[in-house]
């Protein structure tokens, strides 16, 4: 008997300690469930977008851009800056900084550190991820800001930048987080990647790190000294760093967590008959696509030389594939129609610039079959498979592991094709071996999604200069776009820049590089006690110091 | 006296269920295989562009069908395998064994069919759908080789028929044909579909197990699966099995230092966890169904160059060898016609413990998103995308677990039995 | 007798070091073969060609092969893992940090599958033939049959979603910092319950079934049949006698059943989002973080190769007892 109770012991013990650490009640505290941890609390390195999200809770920027819902574009708040002033011609801009604002150990700031903050960002031997982004200043042959020529430090609170002659500078590109001179100044440039001060950052946001538990969590408290800080307001953000895509959403049904991005479409239902989670949707920030090579992968490789693919080179083909493909039936089936059908690279949420005349390349599985037959793809060997000049219609299509949504499309897409005659073989790839073979442009066709910059970016998708457009995967090249997007580069007023997009986005859907499959939503569950979340386009917790909770 | 079911029993049964429930399959794969031979006779060319994987497959294993009866009539009483008392193991084998093979004739749809998702997306098992035929639009094929290929398609299902529509219900309104999908009523001229006794044509289609989420039916996908699983099994430890021979035997042969060097090289392995060697080599390199063959061959190697080493270092010095030897006969004569015979036996209770450990692995790398893939129906994918839906459709992770823990079960009997049988001293 | 013991053991040692050399060997060539390039996991729109030219100089990816491989050799043994990508901080300090949770977490399961093996085998055995030792087995057999990932979202699904009694996720509650000492504890095993179950599940129908077989063989064996003749009590021969025996052939399984736990932690962490070497592990190997997923298998590696050693020790320091024991 004895003996029996002994085994019961540690189970005993675990319920009394268990009991020991009972739940002390945080009203004010926030928990967001995250799938992976930060590297990092230094914006220089903040590459993924929750890198991004955190350190600009503890780094403000001389302006603060919020999304105007209206115009479908970015507007600059102050932020730092209580104002800005440009020169008539664009060469410089002039700066007035707030002056009540501190460094978390209490030193004021001041325009010395945002001087400092650019000419690090901009300096080679940091390897900073805004590097080679400065353009319009003047800089060395190594891109590396020239400070004496640049700035004109007037006061301390007062910061004249000039630009290059010719050079087109944007609000945008000037305003950075702005890191602090007296931590960071104590370091050999090159150290400051490795510096203890990314973990115990020096911080001048609404947030300050309080902990930060690897793998576990992250914790941030609210910084009182702030001149955002408003005590009806949150006053701790905690991230939970769950890997696990079941984990986080059990605990976001059990309230262990209060947010959540990236929802599974199949799991809304079942989160719509909870009370304590409200369901938000962030749209038009990401799309899916098939990438069809415009160019054959193997000449490519045999010393760079541009020829057309021989499935995909023609742009009739290319609209068949898109004919062939029901997007609608995944959108409806798998999506539930949380999302939209994309026809171009320019996102609905774009108001202004969205070109509603262009019309979808709608399923109709006859109709590409009848542009198929009509470029001269036909099954002459009755083998089930069309083909031209020998060429049977066979690829494979690659298709990035981990990714539901993509493996669903793919099934879908594979039997698409089979009912026109395209023979496809799926093959799923790991990120790090489809990035490869995305950059040796290595592959007929594959599947992914871009997740769009705001303000619109073009040039790096699908300049023509492959060399400009590192991420012209598929090697889309067309004159005309080219010149579009050169023109677009430049400052000009907005009925030029629509009438410009406009043409833009009907030329890519003439040529239809690639299928564009759909807008994909963003979808967030929230507490429904959060008050005052603005989720948009931004992101899930821009500008979380403002939420509060409803008691 | 009591009957004991044996294996031939089993089969026996096998063959007359499906004659009872597949009766028009089978009649027609024997009309195809006579016509497909017609082909070949009258034009050799073309026969050859038609022959594809899944005509092969189907006739293959409509003469192997045909062979079952002829079999169990002259081996029954002779054969020791046919003769075996049938336990759970040997049931879950040899049923693996006939998925294996007649894949096609148990089932009679594509692992791969999917039309109309709206109707079909997660159905419960024994749920069905109602099938309305349309009528073709193509004409009527004129050729012989058209029909041949009409007359293929129809019996070879492919994945996807532009011939029918899934419907919960067909109503006829005046000179309309309305059918509802879900609650969506749709309507469609008399003249577009076909008609039999004056109303539209309209069968039944049972998912026995239901369906997953893409709508294809779980236990068409479960019997092909049967097949991927065996075959990642099989050919993983086909992997090992050369690895570790010729290892052990040349590493046994010759000794000194090239059995250092291979015995190193087995501590290598045997010294990185062998997860972590699968998953770096997967995650680095990528993972088709190939890769997952030989990686996981290339992780199991180690066991049965350590048993073929030994047993050939015993064996080497024994007196019929050396004469075997000193006879002029060639290393390769003795390896197969002395050394093998000896360590057949335990070679193969490795092999069958090695076997059940690769379909393990198989099933948990798919659940870290490196297994075969989803372009074929392997149980550790089907897990994997099971597991997603636990909540809402149980039995799409509930049925491919159950024959997985079933099969590693089976595997591991059997391994036990067969060591049993050689090291009698653990017999009770 | 101690300088065929030295001799023994100097071998040995030269032995492991071999085989360490050769996975770092092997590990280098399976590193500079793989596709993938570390910088990629910065691809984005906003992402300059300069950047990328410069980062990759910085990873030394530039350097002819053979001096990245004697630099490479040469560091190691150094003891100098270099830098991890995404970390920032030199690789060993990143694998401490996670290597203590998972010796932690798997010397804990260990511990609880020698135990519960251990008690249930000689239950077992002493009860040959009865329902308790039939249920056993078959049910070790169903437990050994049963892939961890199945059991462990089964466990979350039935202790966490449905019953709420145990966390789903993570090594620590929210409030960890502000409870006692004692709550620390009793949080750090209240979130660990479902995991260790997971983990140990399988071992204990291996360690069960050696054990339990290992104790029929020795209890056939003629010296036990002697003293079981001669009236010797049935609790001394099983610890004086058969559990000895019994235990040596375990030690070497043991030696393979660290590999199988090291693996069934990598999944177990997985599952349950837990702060470990295996998360580690597939997180660098995904990141493409090299000098980090050199390090953790090199870690791995060694603690295999260590606790073999210490497995064939043990075994050497077994049998010259037993050699003693018979000849007393």
């Amino acid at each position: 008997m004895i003996r029996k109770s002994l085994f019961l012991l540690p189970i005993l013990l675990i319920i009394f300690l268990s009991s020991c650490g009972t739940k002390t009640e945080h009203p004010n505290r926030v928990v967001i469930g995250i799938p992976a941890d930060v590297n990092t609390f230094n914006p220089l390195f903040a590459f993924s977008v929750d890198e991004g999200q955190v350190t600009e809770l503890l780094y403000l920027s001389l302006a603060d851009f919020r999304w105007n819902e209206n115009l479908g574009e970015l507007e600059a708040h102050p932020m730092l800056a209580n104002s800005w002033e440009w020169a008539e011609d664009s060469s410089s801009i002039t700066f007035y900084l707030r002056d009540d604002v501190m460094w978390s150990d209490s030193i004021p700031l001041t325009t010395e550190d945002v001087v400092f903050s650019l000419d690090v960002y901009s300096d080679p031997v940091v390897n900073s991820r805004l590097y080679g982004f400065f353009e319009d200043f003047y800089t060395d042959e190594e891109n590396h800001i020239d400070v004496k020529k640049s700035f004109l430090v007037k006061s301390d609170y007062e910061l004249q930048i000039n630009f290059k002659p010719g050079a087109t500078p944007k609000l945008i590109d000037v305003v950075h987080p702005v890191i602090p001179k007296h931590i960071f100044d104590k370091y050999d440039r090159k150290d400051i990647e490795t510096a203890e001060a990314n973990f115990n950052p020096v911080t001048n946001g609404p947030f300050v790190l309080k902990k930060w538990d690897r793998n576990q969590t992250i914790t941030l408290g609210i910084n009182e000294n702030s001149f955002l800080y408003n005590p009806e307001n949150i006053n701790e953000l905690i991230f939970k760093i769950i890997p696990d895509y079941k984990s986080r959403l059990t605990q976001l049904t059990k309230g262990e967590i209060d947010l959540m991005e990236l929802i599974s479409t199949e799991d809304i239902e079942e989160l719509k008959n909870l009370d304590k989670v409200t369901l938000r949707t962030i749209e038009g920030r990401e799309y899916d696509y098939v990438a069809w090579n415009n160019i054959d992968p193997n000449v490519y490789k045999d010393g760079g030389g541009i020829t057309p693919n021989k499935l995909f080179g023609k742009k009739e083909v290319r609209i068949a594939l898109t004919h062939a493909i029901n997007r609608k039936e995944i959108l409806e089936e798998y999506l539930y129609n949380y999302g939209e059908l994309a026809a171009t690279p320019i996102s609905p949420i774009f108001k202004t610039y969205i070109n509603s005349d262009i019309e979808q390349y709608n399923y109709d599985p006859e109709k590409a079959r009848e542009i198929l037959t009509k470029e001269g793809w036909r099954d002459t060997n009755n083998n089930g498979v069309i083909d031209k000049n020998g060429v049977e219609f066979e690829f494979t299509l690659n298709i990035p592991g981990g990714s539901p949504l993509r493996t669903y499309a793919s099934a879908i897409i594979k039997n698409n094709l089979k009912a026109v005659g395209i023979n496809i073989n799926v093959e799923t790839l790991e990120m790090g071996s489809l990035m490869d073979k995305l950059y040796s442009k290595s592959m007929d066709a594959w599947m992914a999604a871009w997740y769009i910059p705001i303000p619109i970016e073009l040039k790096a998708f699908w300049y023509s200069d492959l060399q400009t457009s590192p991420v012209n995967f598929v090697s889309y090249q067309n004159k005309k776009a080219d010149k579009i997007m050169d023109e677009l580069t430049k400052n000009s007023t907005i009925d030029k820049k629509k009438k410009l997009y406009f043409e833009f986005q009907e030329i890519i859907h003439e040529d239809e590089p690639m299928t564009f499959m759909y807008w994909t939503s963003n979808i967030v569950g929230i507490n429904e006690s959060l008050r005052n979340t603005g989720i948009g386009p931004l992101g899930a917790i821009t500008h979380c110091w403002e939420w509060s909770v409803k008691n | 006296m009591k009957f004991k079911p044996q294996i031939w029993h089993l089969l026996l049964f096998f063959w007359i269920t499906i004659i009872i429930i597949r009766v028009e399959l089978l009649i027609d794969l024997v009309v195809l295989w006579a016509k497909y031979f017609l082909l070949f006779i009258s034009d050799f060319n073309i026969a050859m562009q038609l022959l594809d994987f899944n005509l092969i497959d189907s006739i293959l294993s409509i003469k192997l069908f045909i062979i079952i009866p002829i079999i169990l009539f002259l081996f029954r009483k002779k054969s020791l395998w046919l003769k075996a008392s049938l336990n759970f193991s040997s049931l879950t084998l040899v049923m693996l064994l006939l998925a294996f093979i007649f894949a096609p004739i148990i089932t009679d749809e594509n692992p791969e069919f999917q039309k109309d998702l709206k109707m079909t997306k997660l159905l419960t098992p024994l749920s069905s759908v109602k099938i309305l035929h349309l009528s073709k639009k193509e004409n009527t094929p004129t050729s012989a080789l058209e029909k041949f290929i009409n007359y293929k398609h129809k019996i070879i299902k492919p994945s996807y028929n532009e011939n029918i529509i899934l419907v919960n219900n067909v109503e006829v309104k005046s000179d309309r044909i309305v059918y509802s999908q879900k609650n969506i009523q749709k309507e469609i001229n008399f003249s577009d579909v076909q008609i039999k006794d004056g109303i539209p044509f309209v069968t039944n289609k049972i998912f026995i197990l239901g369906t997953d989420e893409f709508g294809r039916d779980i236990f068409t996908r479960l019997i092909y699966g049967a097949r991927i699983s065996l075959l990642v099994g099989i050919g993983a430890v086909v992997v090992s099995l050369l690895i570790g021979l010729s290892f052990g035997f040349i590493a046994g042969f010759k000794g000194g230092f090239i059995d250092i060097i291979f015995s190193r090289l087995t501590d290598l392995f045997l010294a990185f966890p062998i997860i972590y060697f699968i998953v770096l080599i997967l995650a680095l390199f990528g993972n088709s169904l190939l890769a997952v063959i030989i990686v996981l061959g290339l992780s199991g190697w180690m066991g049965l160059f350590k048993i073929v080493k030994s047993e050939v270092l015993a064996e080497k010095n024994k007196d019929y060898i050396i004469t075997a030897g000193m006879l002029g006969q060639t290393n390769r004569k003795i390896l197969t016609k002395e050394i093998l015979p000896v360590i057949f036996v335990p070679l193969v209770v490795n092999i069958v413990f090695q076997f059940s450990n690769v379909i393990l692995a198989e099933s948990a790398l798919s659940y870290l998103g490196l297994g075969t893939g989803n372009s074929y129906p392997s149980w550790g994918a089907m897990i994997e995308s099971g597991q997603r839906y636990i909540i809402k459709a149980w039995w799409m992770i509930s049925f491919p677990g159950l024959i997985l823990v079933a099969t590693l079960l089976s595997a591991n009997d059997f391994g036990r039995r067969l060591n049993k049988v050689i090291n009698p001293g653990i017999r009770k | 007798m101690n300088k065929e013991f030295l001799k023994a053991l100097l071998k040995r040692i030269i032995s492991s070091l071999i085989t360490l050399f050769l996975l770092i060997s092997f590990l280098f060539v399976l590193i500079r073969l793989s596709p993938g390039d570390p910088t990629h996991k910065f691809l984005s729109a906003k992402f300059s060609p300069e950047l990328k030219i410069k980062v990759t100089a910085d990873f030394k990816l530039d350097q002819p092969i053979y001096e990245q491989y004697i630099n490479f050799v040469a560091n190691i043994f150094k003891g100098d893992l270099g830098i991890s990508y995404n970390y920032r901080m030199p690789v060993l300090s990143v694998v401490w940090q996670f290597l203590s949770f998972t010796l932690l977490f798997a010397s804990i399961s260990f511990v609880i599958q020698i135990i519960i093996s251990f008690y249930l085998s000689i239950k077992s055995i002493r009860k040959k033939g009865n329902t308790f030792d039939k249920v056993v087995s078959k049910l070790s057999l169903i437990v050994y049959a049963t892939p961890a990932f199945v059991l462990g979202v089964f466990l979350i699904y039935l202790f966490s979603v449905q019953l709420n009694l145990f966390p789903s996720s993570g090594s620590k509650s929210l409030d960890f910092d502000s409870f006692s000492i004692a709550g620390k504890i009793g949080d750090y095993f209240w979130h660990l319950t479902l995991p260790i179950i997971t983990l140990s599940s399988a071992g204990i129908a291996i360690f069960y079934k050696y054990l339990r077989d290992n104790l029929e063989e020795t209890y056939q064996q003629p010296f036990i049949l002697n003293l079981r003749a001669s009236g010797y009590d049935e609790k001394v021969i099983l610890i004086k006698h058969v559990l000895p025996n019994a235990i040596r052939p375990l030690i070497s399984v043991a030696g393979i059943e660290l590999g199988i736990l090291l693996g069934g932690a990598l999944i177990t962490e997985i599952i349950f989002g837990l702060p470990g070497m295996g998360r580690l592990m597939m997180s660098s190997i995904f990141e493409r973080d090299y000098p980090l997923v050199i390090g953790c298998a090199l870690t791995a590696g060694l603690i295999i190769i260590i606790s073999n050693f210490i497995a064939d020790l043990l075994k050497m320091k077994l049998d010259k007892r037993m050699i003693k024991g018979l000849m007393n």
